[in-house]
């Protein structure tokens, strides 16, 4: 019912029609099919098959919960890339509930959704984005008089699935870092009975939203996940191995700070922490804003966002190894090691010296020449 | 005796002196047949393995020297990565060899030989570190084999090589994700912090190892020097002396002319065979 578009998919009218009303032409919808087989894997030959799911597709109900959230996944999702992905994906769907692209406010949206949700029961489709908060009863996050937990609740309950978009739905991002004051978990931490998709990210690349919901109308069905329950289309290889600075990690060619030579040369990123080698996502290959550019590819180590509680375990974001427990690992434990090796060849020589002369002095006070070792004591003496 | 003057005479000098502390004792000596060709062939092999797995895994974790020009001249993090993981499938197999001798070895190589758990051996192995504590060797229990100090600390270097070849081959697997080695691993990083906290422990154990190198070196020199007992070149010919006019803990030394070593090779000195 809200939609932002100034053109209404109304009633009986094929998508193609709606399209052709909005100035897109067959050709630009043809492309558009044909950049979601790519980025969904599946490969061009599938195109025709996405143009005819989406020319008979029923137009999906979709309930948008925002959570304890920062709405920067929405606006990520929004800017989603040609043709205008973000409209299309808007014009695709039938966005029901969105508390922040809805005109509306108050009890009003809330009776709409009530009534979206009771007419699509069992079919909806669920995105939330935002960390579910447990301590104090879930009041750190109140919407509508009701806490989110109560809401995501009811939500999930009719649910067909559920889009977890973000870190902060995924896991709880960084109000769940350590020592996490409100008790923020993810929407799988509460729903333990309904198909989970996790969008990882901080925020996620909105072209994986796009083709996860191009995938589930073309195929009925949420796309293959990993351990994880993040789509393998997208998260299923590590940044390393996609990185445009491979090259010269292979190479031994490394940035030290962030002003030398080899950081004007875009050498590989390694040393100033970039958690490449442990992040699964698309980043490389499906880049930030109209693919425009990437954290590493604008000499930024990556953070490793798109991994559960990236806040602890992927800090400092600049060092490569984690702390543990709050202990610079990095920092201290080769100059410990280094110490304790010291130590440790400080203290076999010091032991050696000292059983050499505690024998000396031992065969001394008993008189004993050492060349006629005498046969009362033990053979080893 | 000429009196040597110097640095390096007084060097020799003490080194002389600590030689006649310790020097080898008279009497009736026997030759026992403690480690087969394969165990000290592993031993050997994984020592090799384990130094230059710690050489390249410095490299890997602080790539210290750099590499100028064109990234395609050169390939070093590469190469040196491509000797760590040889040389990790070398040390894997050197494991696969110790774990079937554990079932089919010797007496010192069985698998109950690295679980010394039983009261006599407890009580041993107190008063053999009391021994090391006090720099009384000779108040040393006399073992054949390993004394039970030895056998945990192998025990222990076991674990050691576990934990760092499963968080090792962890990190070796992402590369390929969906591959036998990723999926065999896959349940190990939710439970450590995910692969930093692999990462982490793989590194540390680094150190660990440089540690217990130090303090196995120390010891089996020590042993070679102080119980005389022959440990160094055990693991190279497979065997050692022991005097047959003393008793040990895991070894019933008046059983042995009319008990010959279980493989055959026990030789009594002074008797032609
Ligand atoms: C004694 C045995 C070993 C030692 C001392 C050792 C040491 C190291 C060290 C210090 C690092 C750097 C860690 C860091 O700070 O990031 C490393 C990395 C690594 N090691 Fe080992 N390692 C051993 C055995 C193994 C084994 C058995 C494997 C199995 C394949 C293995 C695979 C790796 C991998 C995959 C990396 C990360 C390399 C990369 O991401 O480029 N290591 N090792
Ligand atoms: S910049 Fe990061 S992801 Fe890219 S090669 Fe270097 S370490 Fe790997
Ligand atoms: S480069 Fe890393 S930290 Fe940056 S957005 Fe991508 S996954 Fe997240």
């Amino acid at each position: 019912m809200i939609m932002p578009s100034a053109h209404q998919w109304v009633e009986g009218e094929t998508l193609v029609q709606h399209f052709e009303s909005r100035g897109i032409s067959r050709r630009e919808f043809m492309e558009f099919c044909g950049e979601m087989a790519v980025i969904l894997g599946i490969g061009s030959a599938a195109t025709p098959r996405i143009a005819e799911a989406f020319e008979a597709a029923k137009r999906p109900s979709v309930i948008w919960l925002q959570l304890q959230e920062c709405t920067g996944c929405v606006e990520s999702v929004l800017r989603t890339e040609s043709p205008t992905i973000g409209d299309l994906l808007l014009d695709v769907i039938s966005l029901d509930y969105q508390h922040t692209l809805m005109a509306g406010a108050g009890a009003a949206v809330e009776k709409a959704k009530q009534a979206a949700m009771s007419a699509n029961k069992g079919k909806y489709l669920l995105v939330v984005t935002g960390s579910v908060p447990l301590k104090e009863d879930g009041m750190y996050t109140v919407i509508g008089g009701r806490t989110a937990k109560t809401v995501l609740e009811e939500a999930a309950s009719g649910a067909a699935a559920i889009l977890a978009l973000g870190a902060c739905a995924h896991w709880g991002s960084v109000q769940a870092a350590r020592p996490n004051p409100t008790g923020a978990v993810g929407v799988r931490d509460v729903i333990k009975n309904k198909p989970i998709l996790n969008i990882a990210g901080c925020p996620p690349i909105g072209d994986v939203v796009t083709a996860t919901v191009v995938h589930y109308l073309t195929f009925g069905r949420l796309p293959a996940v990993d351990g994880e329950g993040r789509p393998l289309f997208a998260y299923g290889k590590r940044i390393h191995d996609q990185c445009s600075r491979r090259a010269h990690f292979d190479a031994g060619q490394f940035v030290e700070t962030f002003d030398d030579e080899g950081a004007r040369k875009g050498w590989c990123l390694y040393e100033v922490g970039c958690k490449g080698p442990a992040t699964f996502s698309p980043c490389p290959i499906f880049m930030w804003n109209d693919r425009t550019s990437w954290p590493i590819g604008a000499g930024h180590p990556c953070l490793g966002c798109t991994e559960p509680h990236f806040w602890d375990t992927m800090t400092p974001f600049y060092g490569r190894l984690p702390d543990v427990g709050g202990f610079p690992v990095e920092e201290r434990a080769d100059t410990i090691g280094l110490a304790l090796a010291i130590g440790a060849a400080a203290g076999v020589a010091a032991h050696g010296a000292a059983t050499v002369f505690t024998q000396i002095r031992r065969r001394r006070s008993t008189n004993q020449v050492p060349e006629s070792t005498s046969e009362e004591e033990s053979h080893n003496g | 005796m000429t009196t040597r003057v110097g640095a390096l005479g007084g060097a020799r000098d003490l080194f002389g002196r600590v030689q006649r502390v310790f020097a080898r004792e008279r009497g009736n000596f026997t030759w026992v047949y403690l480690w087969s060709a394969p165990i000290r062939a592993m031993h050997w092999i994984a020592a090799a393995c384990i130094l230059s797995l710690i050489a390249t895994g410095f490299y890997i974790a602080r790539p210290y020297f750099a590499t100028s020009g064109e990234a395609s001249a050169h390939f070093l993090m590469g190469r040196v990565r491509f000797v760590h993981f040889a040389a990790a499938a070398v040390l894997v197999m050197t494991g696969i060899v110790r774990a079937y001798w554990l079932m089919v070895g010797n007496q010192f190589e069985r698998l109950p030989a690295l679980f010394p758990v039983t009261g006599k051996n407890i009580s041993n192995l107190v008063k053999t570190a009391g021994s090391y504590l006090t720099f009384r060797p000779d108040k040393q229990p006399n073992f054949v084999g390993h004394n039970p100090m030895q056998q945990w600390s192998y025990t222990a270097v076991y674990a050691m090589a576990v934990v760092t070849v499963v968080t090792g081959f962890t990190l070796y697997g992402q590369s390929a994700p969906g591959s036998v080695i990723f999926r065999a691993f896959s349940w190990l990083p939710p439970l450590l912090g995910g692969l930093q906290g692999i990462r982490v422990i793989h590194h540390l154990m680094t150190w660990a190892f440089i540690l217990f190198i130090e303090m196995h070196v120390y010891f089996a020199i020590r042993s070679d020097y102080v119980e005389r007992a022959g440990v160094v070149s055990s693991i190279i010919t497979g065997g050692r002396y022991i005097s047959i006019d003393h008793s040990y803990e895991d070894y019933d030394i008046a059983k042995v002319p009319s008990h010959p070593w279980p493989t055959g090779e026990y030789r009594a000195p002074g008797k032609s065979e």
